[in-house]
């Protein structure tokens, strides 16, 4: 019986949760780890193509690519080895393909929705459609990016868009006295012009800075004490470490996709709205046709479901879908519970549609 | 020194009790921050902070610009303008390789359907081009769109 006790003394108990804890908070952790090839660049823009695990006679015949937001990495998607989004799926058979903006420098600071929608998608998703040889194709679209997925669905998406999956899309800022960001934002209190003409693009730790903002004490404190308390759990340590190191690495967010971003959606909702123009063409969301899933977070504080619910109704797809989820804006698919709620659902939907 | 096991097989934490007062209290705190970001006074501080910020700092972000210019000529080196128009003229010609490159595409798929259509036997007529078919069916239905 004594032999099965392990008595450590406390001090090196100590020594090594401090140990443990410095090496999650100084180091990377190995993320983004599903082989894939890269496929097409333009600019800072990526497309890469996973490389499938099932054979080609197992694998569902229409690809999905995978668009996320513009300000944050997304290898979220991918976040590490036998918790990734992107490995779930290869296992399920899609022939899957990621659009990764990269970060863009101060050339890039002009950059808007009418250039990342009606240039680097296009384009992106042509080739996907070379390297597929498949005509029709799904895509995901997840907070910005879900912007970005709903304008092109809206404007080209009679050019082979089958399904579009939308995860925490911020689409209707009607709701102004609902949204902490657009309080923030305000013309009262915000100069956009001045802070796109002082920084160029917006940089990553101010747009870092606004989300943790929201829940300042969860954030900044709460989310090192939960570490602390379950620091001798290897498991929760190196989700915690994962995430950490994807929290941390942010990206710039370009000038003119920032002032787009306040002043036609978070204070003149121009998007819902049917007034957003881009390149000269007005976004009509009742152009979509596209078999449509919309996700939301209950538990979102970034983007309430508020936000994403209303296209449920302005949409002209005959095959729609809206599905809610406990957890997060990030939480639903790289939390503890995605592998088991939401990503088994995304599956179960779009394998039905991707024959 | 061993801790003393409990009835349940878990052992007891003296600790547990402070860590509960702790969850308490920081959710608490936790929530009356929320209220407090969520507030007009919040955001008219913040804004007022940053544009102080930027209105203080502009003066010296524009001196210390003119001087790096200064600088950077008299070392006969580039300056980020100069880099970034030579990066704004990449980005269009790697536009024009994209173009290309789906011309190419484009060519390389009507190459394998032609390979893949049946050949005319020798001292057969040949058969109306399935090519010119095909590329006035796509005009068509691209005169539809």
């Amino acid at each position: 019986m004594a032999e099965d006790t392990v008595i450590t003394d406390p001090v090196t108990a100590a020594a090594d949760r401090l140990k443990t804890l410095t090496r999650v908070m100084t180091t990377k952790a190995a993320i983004a780890q599903t082989p894939k090839e890269l496929i097409w660049t333009l600019n800072k823009a990526k497309l890469y193509r996973y490389i499938p695990v099932l054979p080609k006679a197992k694998r569902h015949p229409i690809p999905l690519l995978l668009v996320f937001a513009l300000m944050n990495r997304p290898y979220i998607l991918d976040l590490r080895r036998g918790h990734s989004f992107v490995e779930y799926m290869l296992k399920q058979g899609y022939d899957l393909y990621l659009l990764d903006w990269g970060a863009p420098g101060p050339e890039d600071k002009n950059l808007k929705f009418d250039d990342y929608t009606l240039d680097y998608m296009p384009r992106a998703i042509r080739k996907l459609k070379a390297i597929s040889g498949v005509e029709e194709f799904s895509l995901l679209g997840w907070c910005i990016g879900a912007i970005l997925t709903t304008i092109y669905a809206s404007l080209r998406g009679d050019e082979g868009l089958r399904n579009l999956i939308l995860l925490t899309a911020p689409l209707d800022f009607s709701n102004r006295q609902g949204l902490t960001f657009a309080r923030w934002t305000d013309e009262r209190y915000f100069d956009v012009d001045k802070v796109v003409a002082a920084f160029g693009n917006m940089p990553g730790e101010m747009i870092d800075y606004g989300a943790k903002a929201l829940k300042p004490v969860e954030n900044y404190i709460g989310n090192y004490v939960k570490l602390w308390d379950n620091i001798e759990d290897p498991r929760m340590v190196e989700g915690w470490h994962a995430m950490n190191t994807w929290v941390t690495d942010n990206v710039p967010l370009a000038g003119g996709v920032f002032r787009q971003l306040i002043v036609d959606l978070y204070r003149n909702d121009k998007l819902m709205r049917g007034e957003l123009m881009i390149r000269g063409e007005r976004v009509e969301i009742s152009r979509i046709h596209a078999n449509l899933l919309t996700v939301i977070a209950e538990g979102d504080h970034i983007t309430p479901g508020c936000q994403s619910e209303p296209i449920m109704s302005k949409v002209s797809s005959a095959d729609k879908e809206l599905f809610r989820v406990k957890g997060g804006h990030i939480g639903i698919m790289a939390g503890s519970g995605a592998s088991k709620l939401t990503w088994p659902h995304i599956d179960g939907w779009l394998a039905l549609r991707s024959q | 020194m061993a801790e003393a096991p409990l009835h349940d097989g878990k052992s007891f934490d003296p600790m547990e009790p402070w860590r509960e007062v702790r969850d308490l209290y920081m959710n608490a705190w936790g929530k009356s921050m929320v209220d407090m970001v969520n507030t007009e006074a919040y955001a008219q501080a913040t804004g007022a902070m940053l544009n102080n910020y930027l209105t203080v700092s502009a003066p010296f972000r524009e001196a210390f610009e003119k001087a790096m210019l200064k600088t950077l000529e008299q070392l006969a080196m580039p300056s980020r303008a100069d880099v970034v128009a030579i990066a704004e003229r990449m980005t269009n010609i790697e536009m024009r390789l994209d173009d290309l490159d789906a011309k190419l595409d484009n060519i390389q798929r009507l190459i394998v359907q032609a390979g893949a259509a049946p050949r005319p036997r020798a001292g057969e007529a040949p058969q109306p081009s399935k090519k010119k078919q095909t590329t006035k069916a796509k005009q068509t239905k691209r005169g539809k769109k």
